[in-house]
Formats: structure tokens, sequence, C-alpha cells
């Protein structure tokens, strides 16, 4: 399953946001998400791809560092 | 010393959704006692409750915001911003430091704490949501209505079982009294049909047996053949404000708070004290400057225990006589646990302002220990009720009552 596809789905389905807004280079700020908002999207991501991302994550500015936090996190994980 | 009057209500309750409906059903006897439909009804011992069947989170919220809010603080920021709107407050031209939230729950956000529950230790999942904790924590229904009017004025949250919303109204009074603020939404809220809550009042064994006849009748305080207390859920908000403020702004007034009591029965964690209601009651009616004979209507606690029901006779007998008219609504609304308070002063504004008494319903059998006029099975319409106060006792022994009269 792609992650920013799934990445996508996600905010449409929870956040009501446009789909043609979305895109990797979209900024989260940009989108209105705060930093809770961003846990509850990788919790997601989480469920959907059945992995663990550690507690402590790196800065995330766009969606393109949230798929690549997620990419590494699968790879590392074999998922 | 400063006035304080009750501008605006906000209701969401097992009979109604804003306060004339709420009341209207009282007035006739409309029961929101129910058969309680749930994926674990099946696994209950006790299945009915009043539940709120008619509310639509996503009537109120976006859908991430509505998932981010348990149940309890929907209803209690639902019933907040209609108790606003009825008041006609706008709190954009108000200095927002002199408004604050007082706020009360018996559980909190246990819907989500039983979810939580369930899918770690039942599904053995090993994460929570993230905002899992910021939804469960017993202030997250007083913070998130600061936060969806920006008030910045003193906010509490009050935790004092079937008495807390009554504390919060109560000491809510007394802050504007006393100057600290001109404004405060004050009330509470309660949404414990959930599966680890219901097994947990199940093991109290103090849950109404279901009338075979008529489920809807389950719940029959001072009646002899009472069973126990119904369950139920939902939330009221009041507007309380200042009088000269409410007056200047040619506010519609419902009532002005003029007694609140509260003491601690330290008797036993369960059991009522008639000796710690009557301190509560004279407490009150000491504030309020009136001697209790001179009451127009008392709402009871009126659990519909047999316990309760009996010791609260017994107290409002040695502290009023046994001429005021006295009922139980929670026969028709059942028992909104820290919700309670609140709702039943609601209905005491309501008797006030339409000047009619609600009755007690399914109190067909005469108990020789309850011999007061409980207002059986029907409304007393066009009666003079200038002066109401309302009962609440909690397990853990805090009692709280409250004494509003027209103006």
């Amino acid at each position: 399953m792609d992650t920013f596809e799934t990445l996508r789905q996600i905010i449409v389905d929870k956040y009501e946001r446009d789909v043609s807004s979305i895109t990797p280079e979209s900024n989260l700020r940009a989108l209105d998400f705060d930093s809770l908002n961003a846990f509850e999207i990788i919790f997601e991501l989480e469920e959907k791809f059945d992995i663990n991302v550690p507690t402590q994550i790196v800065p995330l500015d766009t969606l393109q560092d949230v798929v690549n936090l997620i990419d590494k996190t699968r790879s590392e994980q074999g998922k | 010393m400063r006035r304080v009057v009750v501008t605006g209500i906000g209701i969401i309750s097992p009979v109604g959704n804003n306060p004339y409906e709420f009341f209207i059903n009282l007035m006739t006897g409309t029961s929101g006692i129910r058969q309680l439909e749930t994926d674990f009804s099946a696994l209950l011992q006790v299945k009915i409750a009043a539940s709120v069947n008619d509310f639509n989170p996503l009537a109120h919220f976006p859908k991430n915001k509505a998932s981010n809010l348990d149940r309890t603080t929907q209803f209690a920021l639902v019933a907040s911003r209609q108790g606003i709107a009825d008041s006609g407050l706008d709190l954009y031209k108000e200095d927002r430091a002199r408004v604050g939230v007082y706020f009360g729950t018996g559980m909190g956000s246990i819907s989500t704490i039983d979810q939580g529950y369930a899918r770690l230790y039942r599904n053995n999942a090993d994460r929570l949501n993230p905002v899992a904790l910021l939804t469960s924590m017993n202030n997250a229904a007083g913070s998130q209505i600061v936060l969806d009017f920006a008030i910045t004025g003193p906010s509490m949250t009050f935790c004092t079982a079937c008495s807390s919303s009554t504390v919060a109204i109560g000491e809510a009074s007394r802050v504007i009294r006393y100057g600290h603020a001109d404004v405060m939404l004050a009330g509470g809220s309660e949404a414990m049909l959930t599966y680890g809550a219901m097994k947990a009042w199940e093991g109290l064994r103090t849950l109404a047996l279901a009338d075979p006849e008529n489920l809807a009748a389950s719940c029959k305080p001072f009646s002899l053949d009472r069973s126990g207390l119904v369950l139920g859920e939902g939330a009221a908000m009041l507007v309380l404000e200042e009088y000269e403020h409410a007056k200047a702004r040619g506010a519609h007034i419902y009532g002005e708070i003029i007694g609140y009591g509260n003491c601690s029965d330290s008797a036993h964690i369960t059991q009522p004290s008639v000796e710690g209601q009557v301190r509560a009651m004279r407490l009150a009616l000491k504030e309020a400057g009136i001697a209790g004979h001179e009451l127009d209507y008392i709402n009871a606690h009126g659990t519909g225990t047999q316990l309760n029901d009996k010791i609260e006779t017994a107290a409002i007998k040695q502290v009023c006589g046994a001429t005021v008219p006295v009922s139980s609504t929670k026969s028709m609304h059942g028992h909104l646990m820290g919700a309670s308070g609140a709702v039943e002063f609601v209905a005491c504004l309501m008797a006030m302002e339409k000047q009619a008494i609600p009755p007690t319903a399914n109190l067909k059998k005469s108990d020789p220990e309850c011999d007061l006029d409980y207002v059986p099975n029907k409304g007393r319409a066009n009666v003079r009720v200038n002066t109401v106060m309302s009962n609440s006792f909690a397990f853990g022994g805090t009692s709280a009552v409250l004494i509003a009269r027209t103006l």
C-alpha cells in the first residue's frame, strides 16, 4: 500500500479536507495541523501499517516528511 | 452583597433537549426510561436506562473534533452553547476575564476510559490514541467549554458524585456574589451508560428492576414498591449573572439564586444521613433568609432507593414540615449522577417560569415512611411557585442544596 495515498485518505476522511489540496509538498501548518494533529495522523498510519513509530520523532514540516518517517519505520520493521 | 440571577438555560436530557420541551415532558409525566440499545446490552442484568437518543454529535462538531470529545464533553459543550444563546449574551462584547466556568461531573469521560481499557486489555492493543489522555482527563469538559468561548475568568471542575453540578452552581454563585466574576457558566454533564460503569452499578445492587408491565415506569420514588434508581445521561449548563449586569442589558431572568448549602455527612460512603441532609437544607435556608415552610416547591434528590427516600422524607419534614409540595423528577429523567443536580435545578427554574409543579411519576403505593405531598403522578398547573429548593445528596456524603426565587 502506498504510504502517501494512505496518508492522503486519512486526511480526507478524518479531517474532511479537499483532496486536491493534499500533495507531498503540503506543509502541515498550512493545512492547519498542529503537533497534536500530526501525532493523530501518525497513530492512524501506525494502525494501517501495523508498525510502531518511535516515541521521539524528528520535526515534521511537510507530508513528505511524514511519508519518509513511516517508510523508514516500515522498512526497519519489515511491514 | 451582589445578587446572582439565572439568565440562560441549556439542557440535553432523556426527556428533551431544551428547557421547554424538558419541562412539558415532566409536567405530562413523559418518561425517558427505556430499553438500553447497545452492543453490550445482552451482557447486562439491568437493561434499562434513561438514555439520550436524539443527539447527533456531527450536527454540532466537525468529524475530527467530535471524535476527540467524550460524550460527556459533547453534552456539556452543546448545553453551554444553548445556555449562552438563551441568555442573549454577546460574549465578544464582554470582558471575558470576568466570565468563568464551574463544571461538575461524577465519572467524567468514562466512555473514553472504558473504550481505552477494552482496547488495551481485551483487544491486546499496545497503543492508545494520542488524544486519549486529553479526552479522558476529568477537567476535559470544563476545559473545552473555556476554549469554545475563549473565556479567561475562573474555571474549575467539581467531582462530588451525585451532587457535583449542584456544587458547581452553588460555588459559581459565590464567585459572582463575592465579585470575582460577572458571568459564570455553571452546571454539569454525565454520560456513563458504558459497559464498565453499568457493571459497577450492577455490583452495587441499587439499580431499579425493570417494571414488567411498563419499562418507562421502572423508577418509583417514594412508592412502597420502589426498587432502586435508573441510570440516566445528559447535561445542563446555566448562565449565572450578576443582577445589575443582567438588568442593564434587559436580560430575561429565570430566577435569583438566594441560598446554597454544602456540608459533609461524614457517616457512610453510601448511606445517607438525616442529620447531614438537614444541615445542608438549613445552611441554604439560612443564606436565603427564609423558613423551610415558606418554600413553594422542593425538587427532591428522590433516587427511588428504599433508603434514600425515607431518609430524605424525614429530613425534609424536620426542616420544612409536611405541607410543601415535593417531587422527584428522577422518576422520568432517571439519575443523571453528576449532572442530576443541574438538570433538577432547571426543573425548579422552569417551575417558577411556568408557575407549575412537575409530578413524581409512578407513585402508586404509599409507604408509611414516605408521607409528604409528593405531587403524585399528575403535575399541578396554575399554582404559585415563587420559591424553590433543589436537593442533591451524594455517595461520599457531600450534600448540596440550592434555593432560588422569582424576582
